[in-house]
């Protein structure tokens, strides 16, 4: 199956020119399917941590959104056990406009600022709500369990 | 006649030899010369007794009855008949008379010639020895000393009327063998037993019934006598053993020697005696067999009944088939096609053969085939089948349109085909060459060369040129030297002890024998040019002409020309007409014939005139078009002599087909006048695209058998197009003999094609290398170059993705014609409604050119897929109209005038602001047909239409993608049209597409109503047309379509862009085609793209002037396709060629792409819109076009 030209150069940019903090590359096998690392942001429970994610462009792409998950453990509460994300461009905010970078960045912002009120692991975001400090710093241990 | 006085003689004279009675000729020297070294060997040991040919036999009557043994005999007297042979001259008898009388003291000889008829026949042939084989007998006699191992044994034929028994004294060398009383008193024991000779003899007209013994004629029919050399009969043969031989002895095509091998020594009747027999073939055997043979026309095998000569010959062919079997005679050349039937097991085939027809229908000719030599069947069998296959003359009528499907080739088989054309091709390369005379004004390549060669040996009749193979139907053996008598036998291998020397052949399908080699010649003159397209056949053809000016004169042309006349019933009536035109009209000039008839598609016809005056010196060759309603009269255009003087007539099928049929009407009126094209002999008769002519029935095709002319020739690069039968009517139009006979081509390669026999397609290789020369592009000189060096072709198939409207489109067509199809097919009624499913399928193929393509109604054909797409669906009827309708709605009112010139300028603002991205958001390329937002984001039509569509899916408000306002509607787009600036390589300055300069950074642009009525592949092909523009400005392009509408919806999009483009199709006249490929020819300054629809100019034309190809549909068959592509990829060509073939992805085009790969029986006409035969084959192909015999899920590459 021949890949489109917008998923040859996104791939091209993005191996060229990376962006802080991010790394993608398709795997050999496949090259709609991407091995994507994301380290947490400063200033967050994440800092340090690099997050393993997996990232795979599907046949309407990019008229739909790519789909994408974290395989590294994280304690986040728009993020749940199966690492499934909860990102409204990867939803129903989906544009054809955005691309694989940007929603690499968004997933890395979205480290920096969780969102405990539209949860995806109910019983994180709780604790979040309850004890935020707490929380975070269950998050850090996690990190420093999960994502070294 | 007066047999007595010799057998005084001789009987004076005990030691006289059988020679005695057979004696050579008229005149004793020719003993010597007559005699070949084995007869000699014979003579001088006179161990053995020679078989009595005629005469010798009458002769041998006389001499038994000198013998004085009439009381012996007496029983048999009376039911055996000195018989000579009809055709003996009587003075042979009498000379061999007055010979017996003097020589007796000679060492024997042979049988002597009994014939002096034939001319074939060297005069010094007597008989040669076949071979010898063990047979059984049984005794009819009883006692002591009638034979004993190693006697000799004289072999007789019971006859009705007088008693003639040939029974010779024996040798008087081999001993002293005295008769006393029926005992033997003393054979010289030695040698071998004592010669016997007997002649069988009989006129070979009819085999008169014994009267003796009634109660079972037809055994007594088959009864073989022998007698010893004294005279006294032994025994019989046995029947099963023997029976082939009666009919041979009968027609005196063997004699036969023997000798005993073992008996009991005291015989009893009924008691076995292994004889040794040897057989000889005798003079008569090679003599013309006078016979209404097929040389002599079709009329022979379509009458209804054998006649009396028919069963002689085919008693005489299956009997010597049998003879050779049993004897071991094996063929030292032989055709792969007689081969490849011995090591299939011809009886197996044969039988299986016979039950493709029901008894009485069986063809004769498959019957003959069925008494192959190695076949065991006792004659009297062949006789019944004989009998049975009478044929029935009315077979062929059915018989020729019921092109079945196994007639067809299969996939191996049109591999084979390569191969055979390939075998036939071989050595070819060696040819010599020739230079054509310099009124030639090309300079042929080396190959063309060659085919000079070749072609001018074709016509003059100079078989030299190529080896000269065995007539496909015929076998070379050779006689074998006979071991000399006394000599201990040696166990020997069957070649040691032939005689290479001394051949002969056999056709085991007629049962002639000959002593000279049977060469596959014909009298035709001309043959199948059949080099691969692109060749350069028309300017080989034309070198020809040049080279052979002149035909022979009137005289001699006539023996070509009537023969065949005389051979086909129908064209009794050219030479009618003839006498009458003879009289009314101007005497025809006696001179030689020398015009050259150019019969060719219209669309060719220009192009040969100018090819021929372009490649002759001026004033050497004129041609002249020769069609359309003022045709002139052809002998006062072809007397015409100077300036005026014709050489070459050059007229279309279609001309030809209603000028034959004019003729036919009118030839026969009193007052016809003549002066049609076929009341002119021409030298030469020229067939472009021959395959035309393919269907043998077809009216055009019998309008191109009748021509007269000399020589005739075939050009085309498919010789042989789905069937083999296509390869009959060009024999057929060649003369080519036997092949141009219908019944025979049937016999010999349809029908064993039909049972699978390897055999048809090795016939047709010896037809082919007869008469055929093919080149192909990728062959290579005896150098090893290759013999046409052409430039690279890259094809590149380009798979493209329907935009999203049209998908629903082709969807919703696609999922109707399914059901359909499905319904049909399981209500058993698919056959019935074949044409309609055809043409849905039609739809299917035009919608992934354009959705509105579908809405069209050109012809009946798709009305009637309209209506089945209609019916059945409820209330979709006019949904998927009004989804087409909705489709094209956008472009109702495309006008770039319609918009609002204050937001044009606002939108030029915004462009001028954002100039630099030039990159699709969506599709990440270089925008192409770029459309606007409201809200001045731009992007590609394409991708903005299917991002709008996909929204609409999945229920979202299509917003702008990247600024989120919106919602954004279709009808909200503009498009965008940029002139483009490119710059001059030469002078750095920009230049927009008119060729004004124009400053840098000077922009022009215009903005429309978006047009949405564009297609997939539509715009595939101007974004590419756009892209070669800016690489090469004075690009020449091809772009072939199957639909002519489509065609028109290309032409106006390239308008809209801005492209030059001239059309070619089957509408226009001669006239319109030649001047649009001239004008295609000239030198622009600008891109030209030639718009051609695929049927009216897929073949013949010469558009080297372009070197990019656009196929914007599949056609069913590649080859047409092929075709196509080769009308730039030929000879003359000299850039290299780019191919561009567009495929929807996901579309019936894969399937079709795929069946085209298969090559199965979907490449022939019927999907083609040809016959409707074939349909179950189809029925198949359409399932799988359907996907409905396939896992789709694979190869989903397309």
């Amino acid at each position: 199956m021949s890949l489109p030209k917008r998923i040859l150069k996104e791939t091209e940019r993005l191996m060229a020119d990376s962006p802080p903090g991010i790394t993608a590359a398709p795997k050999d096998d496949n090259l709609r399917h991407f091995d994507v690392t994301v380290a947490g942001p400063g200033q967050s429970p994440y800092e340090g941590g690099i997050f393993k994610l997996e990232l795979f462009l599907p046949e309407e792409y990019p008229m739909n959104p790519p789909k994408v998950r974290f395989l590294t453990r994280i304690y986040h509460p728009n993020i749940d056990k199966l690492g499934r994300i909860c990102l409204d461009i990867l939803k129903d905010k989906w544009s054809p406009a955005l691309q694989i970078r940007t929603v690499l960045l968004s997933i890395q912002a979205l480290l920096g600022a969780p969102n405990p009120d539209d949860p995806l692991a109910n019983d994180v975001a709780q604790h979040w709500k309850e004890n935020e400090k707490a929380a975070i710093e269950t998050a850090r241990e996690w990190t420093r369990k999960y994502a070294n | 006649m007066s047999p007595n006085s010799s057998p005084k003689s001789s009987r004076s004279r005990p030691r006289s030899e059988p020679d005695l009675f057979f004696p050579v000729s008229d005149s004793e020297d020719e003993n010597e010369s007559i005699g070949t070294a084995a007869t000699l060997r014979y003579g001088q040991t006179e161990t053995q007794a020679t078989v009595a040919p005629p005469d010798g036999s009458v002769k041998g009557s006389g001499h038994r009855q000198s013998n004085g043994d009439s009381l012996f005999f007496a029983s048999q007297n009376s039911d055996i008949t000195p018989i000579s042979p009809k055709l003996e001259p009587k003075s042979s008898l009498g000379a061999g008379l007055s010979s017996s009388d003097a020589g007796p003291s000679r060492p024997s000889k042979r049988p002597s010639p009994t014939r002096s008829s034939s001319s074939a026949i060297p005069s010094d042939f007597s008989n040669g020895y076949l071979g010898e084989f063990v047979c059984e007998g049984w005794s009819l006699s009883k006692g002591k000393g009638y034979c004993v191992p190693g006697s000799k044994v004289v072999f007789e034929r019971p006859k009705p009327a007088k008693a003639v028994e040939e029974v010779y004294k024996g040798g008087q060398n081999a001993g002293p063998t005295r008769l006393v009383n029926g005992k033997v008193v003393k054979a010289k024991g030695n040698a071998g037993g004592k010669q016997v000779t007997l002649g069988a003899m009989m006129a070979k007209k009819a085999a008169p019934l014994v009267t003796k013994k009634p109660p079972a004629k037809a055994i007594v029919d088959q009864i073989i006598r022998f007698r010893n050399d004294r005279g006294f009969e032994i025994g019989r043969l046995s029947v099963t053993e023997a029976s082939f031989l009666v009919h041979l002895l009968d027609t005196n095509i063997i004699s036969l020697r023997g000798h005993v091998i073992d008996c009991p020594p005291i015989l009893s009747t009924g008691a076995t005696i292994l004889l040794n027999v040897k057989v000889y073939l005798t003079r008569t055997a090679f003599e013309k067999v006078e016979k209404e043979g097929r040389e002599e026309g079709g009329t022979f095998w379509q009458e209804q009944k054998e006649t009396i000569e028919e069963e002689a010959m085919r008693k005489r062919k299956d009997a010597l088939g049998l003879l050779f079997g049993r004897i071991g005679v094996k063929p030292l050349q032989s055709n792969a096609l007689l081969l490849a039937q011995k090591q299939n097991g011809s009886a197996v085939i044969n039988e299986k053969s016979l039950q493709h027809f029901p008894s009485g229908r069986t063809p004769k000719d498959l019957t003959r085939r069925s008494q192959s030599p190695s076949k065991g069947s006792t004659s009297s069998g062949g006789k019944g089948k004989g009998k049975t296959s009478v044929r029935n003359s009315d077979d062929e009528a059915e018989d020729e349109d019921s092109g079945d499907e196994a007639e067809k080739l299969n996939d191996d088989q049109l591999n084979e085909l390569d191969n055979i054309y390939r075998k036939a091709q071989q050595g070819d390369n060696r040819l010599e060459e020739t230079n054509p005379p310099n009124t030639f004004l090309y300079t042929l390549r080396p190959y063309q060369k060659q085919a000079l060669t070749w072609m001018n040996a074709r016509e003059t009749g100079d078989t030299s040129v190529r080896d000269q193979s065995l007539h496909p139907l015929w076998e070379e053996y050779a006689f074998r030297k006979e071991h000399n008598e006394g000599q201990p036998i040696e166990v020997e291998d069957d070649d040691d002890i032939i005689d290479p020397s001394r051949k002969f052949y056999w056709n085991p399908y007629s049962g002639e024998l000959s002593l000279t080699f049977p060469t596959s010649n014909t009298r035709s003159k001309g043959g199948i040019l059949a080099d691969a397209m692109g060749m350069g056949k028309t300017c080989m053809m034309a070198s020809l002409m040049h080279l052979n000016r002149e035909g022979e004169a009137d005289g001699a042309s006539s023996p070509p020309d009537t023969e065949p006349v005389s051979k086909r019933p129908k064209f009794v009536q050219v030479t009618l007409s003839n006498q009458w035109r003879a009289v009314p009209t101007a005497p025809k000039p006696v001179s030689a014939p020398r015009a050259t008839l150019v019969v060719c598609p219209v669309s060719l016809a220009s192009q040969w005139h100018e090819e021929l005056s372009k490649m002759s010196v001026k004033g050497s060759l004129s041609s002249y078009m020769w069609y359309g309603n003022d045709r002139v009269d052809i002998e006062r255009l072809l007397s015409q002599e100077g300036k005026k003087r014709v050489d070459v007539i050059i007229t279309s099928y279609g001309t030809l087909a209603s000028e034959f049929q004019k003729w036919n009407k009118n030839k026969e009126k009193p007052g016809y006048e003549g002066g049609s094209v076929y009341d002119h002999d021409f030298l030469r008769i020229v067939l472009d695209e021959a395959h035309n002519i393919k269907n043998r029935t077809a009216l055009i095709s019998k309008a191109c058998y009748e021509l007269k002319g000399q020589r005739r020739w075939a050009l085309s690069g498919t010789p042989i197009v789905n069937r083999l039968d296509d390869l009959y009517s060009l024999l057929h139009f060649l003369r080519l003999e036997p092949w141009g006979h219908y019944s025979f081509f049937r016999s010999f390669v349809t029908v064993p094609f039909l049972n699978q026999d390897p055999k048809a397609l090795n016939v047709v290789q010896y037809i082919l290398e007869s008469c055929l020369l093919r080149r192909e592009k990728t062959m290579r000189d005896k150098d090893g170059r290759l013999i046409v060096d052409l430039p690279k072709k890259t094809v590149a198939l380009e798979v493209l993705d329907f935009s999203r409207p049209e998908r629903q489109i082709y969807k919703h067509l696609e999922d109707r014609a399914k059901r359909r199809f499905i319904q049909l097919d399981a209500e058993g009624r698919a056959m019935s409604n074949y044409t309609s499913i055809l043409a849905m399928l039609m739809k299917l193929r035009q919608c992934v050119d354009h959705p509105l393509l579908v809405l069209g109604k050109a012809s009946a054909e798709d009305e009637m897929g309209d209506r089945l797409l209609d019916a059945g669906s409820g209330d979709e009827i006019g949904n998927l109209k009004d989804m087409v309708a909705l489709y094209a709605g956008g472009g109702k009112d495309v006008d770039t005038v319609e918009v609002d010139k204050a937001y044009a300028a606002q939108v030029l603002k915004e462009i001028g602001e954002s100039e630099g991205t030039t990159e699709c958001f969506i599709c990440a390329s270089e925008i192409f047909d770029e459309v606007l937002l409201p809200c001045y984001h731009r992007g590609c039509q394409d991708c903005i239409v299917n991002y709008i569509g996909t929204c609409e899916d999945q229920n979202k408000v299509a917003n702008c993608p990247i600024c989120n306002q919106g919602p954004v509607k279709m009808t909200d787009l503009r498009s965008v049209q940029r002139r483009r600036k490119r710059i001059n390589q030469i002078t750095g300055t920009y230049i927009d597409d008119d060729g004004k300069p124009h400053t840098a950074g000077d922009t022009a642009v215009t903005i429309g109503k978006v047009d949405l009525v564009s297609s997939t592949k539509l715009r595939a092909l101007v974004r590419k047309l756009e892209s070669m523009r800016l690489e090469d400005g004075e690009f020449k392009a091809l772009v072939f379509s199957q639909f002519t509408s489509f065609l028109d919806l290309i032409e106006s999009t390239l308008t809209k862009a801005g492209i030059r483009w001239l059309r070619f199709d089957g509408s226009m006249s001669q006239a319109q085609r030649a001047t649009t490929v001239e004008e295609f020819g000239k030198k622009h300054k600008e891109p030209v793209v030639l718009l051609i629809s695929l049927k009216a100019g897929g073949v013949g034309l010469n558009l080297t002037m372009a070197n990019h190809v656009f196929m914007m549909d599949t056609w069913w068959n590649e080859a047409i396709e092929q075709q196509a592509i080769d009308r730039v990829h030929r000879l003359g060509q000299n850039r290299e060629v780019f191919v561009t073939r567009y495929i929807i992805k996901g579309t019936v085009e894969k399937r079709i792409i795929k069946i085209q790969r298969s090559k199965t029986a979907l490449v022939n006409a019927s999907l083609a819109g040809g016959a409707q035969r074939d349909k179950q084959a189809s029925l198949a192909d359409i399932k799988k076009i359907f996907g409905l015999d396939e896992d789709d899920s694979e190869d989903e590459v397309y």
